[in-house]
C-alpha cells in the first residue's frame, strides 16, 4: 500500500520539486498551496504524513499544526528556513513530529518520511508496564485504569521506546537514533519538546512527573512500574 | 524607632567623626569634591574678615569718641572747679592769721568738692620751703603723690594758667579702673602755687565701652553664621540641579539614553536643562537610527539568505535527481550535472556562511557548550579530511602533548574552525607536511595547524580575517571555499571567549593558532602555543616521526602520556 502524502507549501515550484521527488520513491502526493485550505484538504483526503511549511499565506503552519493535532496524531514534518529562531521550538510545541530545513536534500527528506511512516517496530504481542501506566504494543494503546490515553504515533513510540528498557537510563542522543531515526547529532530540542508533550498527557502532575523521569545531566528514564 | 536603615547608615559617619586623624583627610577631600563647602567656606573667610575689620573699626571709633566726650567733660568741670576755688581763694583776706588760713583752706576744699564731679582731689605746694602758716598739701581717697607722674607735675609746676591732664589706672577699692588726672596750679595769696589735682573715674564709661564691645561681636558672628546659613541655601539651590545633571550624564553615557533632566522656569539652570535635553534627544535619535540601520542591513542579509533558501531547496532537489540519473547522459551532459550539482553545494555553503556572519553581527548567536576534548576534536577533524588531504598529497602530523581532558566549549563551532584552519593549510601548504599541534596550560587550551607553504605578506597577514579576502586572486581555488571561513572562525573564538593568532613569513609558511580559555571568561595569559613557531622547519617536522613518544613538559594533569601521533 503506498503512503499518501499532504505537501503544504506556497511554493509551487518547491512543492512540484518535491512531489517528484516522492513519487520516483512510490509515494503519492496531495499539495496545497494556501494555509486556509490545509485543514479541509488533510480532512478530505486523509494522507499519513503532512510536510508543512512554516511560512505560509492564509494561515500559517503552527496554526495547522495545532488544528490538526487536535484532531489526529497524523505524522507531521515542518519544512522551515530558518534554524535559529524560536519558530521551530514553537513548530514541535504545536505539535510537530519532526523537522528539515531548507536546503535539504532528496535521500534526507526521503529518510525522514520513511522513519515517521514505518509501523510500529515493536509488533510482537507485548504489554508494557511504566508508572502506573499499561502499554499495549499491539493495539497501539496506553490505558491508565483501563481509561484510554490518546497519543501520537511519535508520543506512542517515545514510551515505548522508554518503557521497554526500565532499567536504562536514554540519552537525548539515544532517543533521537531510536526513536527519530537519526544517526548523526541531531537537534536535542526534539526530544525536549516531546517528552514535555508527552508528560503533559501521561502524567498526572507534568511538574512532578512520575511516568518519564529526567535523570539531570544523562537523560531520561521510564518511572517504576507501580 | 528608626528604621534599620537609617541606623546602619548613621554608625560609619559617627566613627568617622570619633576619628579625629582622619579630618584633614576628608576635610581635603570635600574642599576639592564639594562646589558648595568650597564656596561656603571662601564666603565665611571673607565675611568673618570683613566683619572683623568693620567691628575693630567702630569699636575703635566709639572708644575713641567716649573717651573724647568724657575727657571734655572732666576738663571743663575741673576748670569749673577750680576756677571756683581760685575765686574764693582771691576774694579771701586774711592777713597771716593761722586760724583764718584753715578755714579759708578748708572752704577752698569744700568748694573744690562741690564744685567738681570728682571726689579723689590732691594739693601740693609748689614752694618746698618751710612755712608755719602755709595751708597743708591734702589728698583723699589715696590719690598720692605716687599716682601722679612725675613728668605731669613738672608740667604743672612750670604753667600757672595752663590744665594739663593724664590717663591713669586709678585704685578703686582696691581694682583698677581707667581714670583722667587733671592737674592745674591754684594761687594762694601770700603763700604761692599749688598743684591741684582731680582724679576722675572713667569706670563708667569703660562699662558702655564693653557693653558696645560685646554687642558689635555678637551682631558680627551672628551676621556671620547667618551670611553661611543663606549661601548653604542660595547654593544649594544652584548645586542641586548641577548635581542632577551630573547623574543624568552620566546615566545617558551608560546607555540609559531615555534619561532627561527637569526644566523649570527660564533661568541659567532651567536653559543648561533644555540643551542638556536636547543634546540627549539628538544623542539618542542618531544612536536608534544608527542601530535600526544596522538591524535593517542585518535583516536584509538574514531575509535575503532566507529567502534564497526555497528555490535553492528546489534546484538542489532537482540537480541531485539529474546528478543521480547521470549513468544515462552522454559524456557533456553528465559533466554538466555533476558540475551543477557540486556548485550547488558550494552555493549553499556560502549561503550557510553568510547567514552565519548575519548572527555574528546581529549578536544573535548562543554557544551550546559541552565539556569538549580539544585533541580528540583535533583528531576526528583530521581523520575526516584525510581523504582531501591525501589527494594533495599532504602528510598531516599531529602533536599533542596536552588538551586531552575536557573544556567547554561548543563543539560544533570549533570543529568548524578546526576544519576551516587544515583545510587553508592543505590548500596552501604546497603539499608539504602540516603539523597540529594541541596544547593546554591552567588557563587555556589552544590548537596551532601550521603549513609550510608560500606564506603570506605582513601586510596580507593583517587582512586574512576580512570576509571574501583571499591573498593571491590570481590563484586558483581547489577547495571550495567561501572567503568567509577564517572571518567566522575568529568570531566563533571571540564567542568562547578566546583568540585566533596568525603568524606568516613568505616562503616559509603559516601558523594560525586558536586559543580557548578553560572557565569561559576572557584569556588573560599568553597561549600554550606561541603563535610564532620561531626557527623550525620542514627538516624539524621529520624529526617528529610518526609514532615516536616527545618528552614535553606540561602542566595539564590528565596528560599522562606525552605522544606525537600521526594522523594518517
Amino acid at each position: 500500500m503506498t503512503s499518501r502524502i499532504l505537501v503544504v507549501d506556497d511554493d509551487t515550484a518547491l512543492a512540484e520539486m518535491i512531489g517528484i521527488v516522492l513519487r520516483t520513491e512510490g509515494f503519492e502526493t496531495v499539495f496545497c498551496a494556501d494555509g486556509s485550505k490545509a485543514v479541509d484538504i488533510w480532512r478530505t483526503e486523509r494522507p499519513d504524513l503532512i510536510l508543512l511549511d512554516l511560512m505560509l499565506p492564509g494561515m500559517d503552519g503552527i496554526e495547522i499544526c495545532n488544528r490538526v493535532r487536535a484532531e489526529s496524531g497524523v505524522p507531521i514534518i515542518m519544512l522551515t528556513a530558518r534554524t535559529d529562531t524560536a519558530d521551530v521550538v514553537k513548530g514541535l510545541e504545536s505539535g510537530a513530529d519532526d523537522y528539515i530545513v531548507k536546503p535539504f536534500n532528496p535521500k534526507e527528506l526521503v529518510a525522514r518520511i520513511r522513519t515517521r511512516l514505518r509501523p510500529a517496530a515493536q509488533s510482537v504481542n507485548e504489554t508494557l508496564r511504566i508508572g502506573d501506566l499499561t502499554v499495549d504494543v499491539a493495539a497501539h494503546e496506553v490505558r491508565r485504569d483501563d481509561a484510554p490515553i490518546a497519543l501520537t504515533p511519535l508520543e506512542f513510540e517515545l514510551l515505548v521506546a522508554l518503557a521497554s528498557k526500565p532499567q536504562q537510563v536514554f540519552s537525548r542522543e539515544m532517543l533521537l537514533e531510536q526513536v527519530w531515526g537519526y544517526h548523526y547529532k541531531a537537534d536535542t530540542r526534539l526530544v525536549n519538546v516531546h517528552v514535555q508533550r508527552l508528560r503533559a498527557k501521561v502524567e498526572l502532575d507534568p511538574d512532578n512527573p512520575k511516568i518519564v523521569t529526567t535523570v539531570r545531566g544523562v537523560g531520561y528514564r521510564a518511572g517504576a512500574v507501580v | 524607632m528608626p528604621p534599620a536603615r537609617a541606623v546602619a547608615a548613621s554608625r560609619p559617619r559617627l566613627t568617622a567623626w570619633r576619628d579625629w586623624r582622619s579630618w584633614p583627610d576628608s576635610l581635603a577631600n570635600l574642599w576639592r569634591r564639594s562646589l558648595r563647602f568650597r564656596t561656603i567656606l571662601v564666603t565665611l573667610a571673607l565675611t568673618a574678615l570683613a566683619i572683623l575689620v568693620a567691628c575693630i573699626w567702630m569699636a575703635l571709633a566709639v572708644q575713641n569718641n567716649l573717651f573724647q566726650d568724657r575727657k571734655d567733660q572732666v576738663l571743663a568741670d575741673s576748670r569749673r572747679a577750680t576756677d571756683a576755688a581760685q575765686a574764693t581763694l582771691d576774694a579771701a583776706a586774711v592777713q597771716g592769721d593761722s586760724i583764718q588760713i584753715q578755714n579759708l583752706w578748708r572752704g577752698v576744699q569744700d568748694t573744690l568738692a562741690e564744685q567738681s564731679a570728682s571726689d579723689m582731689i590732691a594739693a601740693f605746694r609748689i614752694d618746698r620751703s618751710p612755712s608755719q602758716l602755709a595751708p597743708q598739701n591734702f589728698n583723699t581717697l589715696g590719690l598720692t603723690e605716687e599716682v601722679i607722674s612725675v613728668g605731669m607735675r613738672e608740667a604743672v609746676q612750670s604753667d600757672p594758667e595752663q590744665q594739663w591732664w593724664q590717663s591713669v589706672a586709678l585704685d578703686r577699692a582696691d581694682v583698677q579702673v581707667p581714670g583722667i588726672i587733671v592737674g592745674q596750679q591754684l594761687q594762694v595769696p601770700d603763700f604761692g602755687g599749688y598743684e591741684l589735682y582731680l582724679a576722675y573715674d572713667l569706670g563708667s564709661a569703660s562699662q558702655t565701652l564693653g557693653f558696645v564691645q560685646a554687642t558689635l561681636w555678637i551682631v558680627g558672628i551672628s551676621l556671620v553664621l547667618l551670611i553661611g546659613a543663606i549661601s548653604w541655601f542660595v547654593l544649594r539651590s544652584v548645586t542641586i540641579p548641577i548635581g542632577e545633571a551630573a547623574d543624568t550624564s552620566a546615566k545617558l553615557a551608560s546607555g540609559e539614553l531615555g534619561v532627561r533632566l527637569p526644566v523649570r522656569g527660564e533661568d541659567e539652570l532651567a536653559t543648561l536643562g533644555r540643551s542638556f535635553n536636547a543634546m540627549a534627544d539628538s544623542i539618542e535619535s542618531q544612536i536608534k537610527e544608527l542601530a535600526d540601520l544596522s538591524l535593517v542591513q542585518q535583516r536584509f542579509v538574514s531575509d535575503v539568505s532566507h529567502e534564497l533558501r526555497t528555490p535553492l531547496t528546489t534546484i538542489r532537489l532537482a540537480a541531485d535527481m539529474i546528478n543521480d540519473q547521470r549513468a544515462d547522459f552522454d559524456p557533456a551532459t553528465a559533466r554538466a550535472a555533476e558540475l551543477l550539482n557540486a556548485q550547488v553545494q558550494r552555493f549553499e555553503t556560502l549561503l550557510t556562511d553568510l547567514l552565519e556572519i548575519s548572527r555574528y553581527d546581529a549578536g544573535s548567536v548562543q554557544l551550546e557548550l559541552e565539556p569538549t576534548s580539544l585533541a580528540h576534536l583535533a583528531e576526528d577533524v583530521i581523520g575526516s579530511m584525510h581523504q582531501l588531504a591525501e589527494q594533495h598529497g599532504t602528510d598531516i602530523r599531529f602533536v599533542a602533548p596536552g588538551g586531552y581532558s575536557p573544556v567547554e566549549m561548543d563543539p560544533r563551532r570549533v570543529r568548524r574552525v578546526v576544519r576551516n584552519l587544515l583545510g587553508n593549510a592543505i590548500e596552501h601548504g604546497e603539499g608539504r607536511p602540516i603539523v597540529i599541534t594541541v596544547d593546554s596550560d591552567q588557563q587555556a587550551v589552544a590548537i596551532g595547524v601550521r603549513d609550510f607553504g608560500l606564506g603570506m605578506k605582513p601586510e596580507d597577514v593583517e587582512r586574512v580575517f576580512d570576509r571574501f579576502w583571499r591573498a593571491d586572486p590570481s590563484r586558483t581555488r581547489t577547495i571550495g571555499g567561501t572567503g568567509l571561513g577564517l572571518s567566522i572562525a575568529l568570531g566563533d573564538a571571540r564567542l568562547h571567549g578566546g583568540e585566533l593568532a596568525v603568524w606568516s613569513d613568505p616562503g616559509r609558511g603559516s601558523n594560525f593558532v586558536l586559543t580557548l580559555p578553560r572557565q569561559g571568561g576572557r584569556l588573560t595569559t599568553p597561549s600554550p602555543i606561541p603563535a610564532d613557531p620561531g626557527e623550525d622547519s620542514i627538516a624539524g617536522v621529520d624529526d617528529l616521526g610518526l609514532t615516536q613518544p616527545i618528552e614535553v613538559l606540561t602542566l595539564d594533569s590528565s596528560t599522562d602520556a606525552a605522544t606525537s601521533r600521526g594522523a594518517s
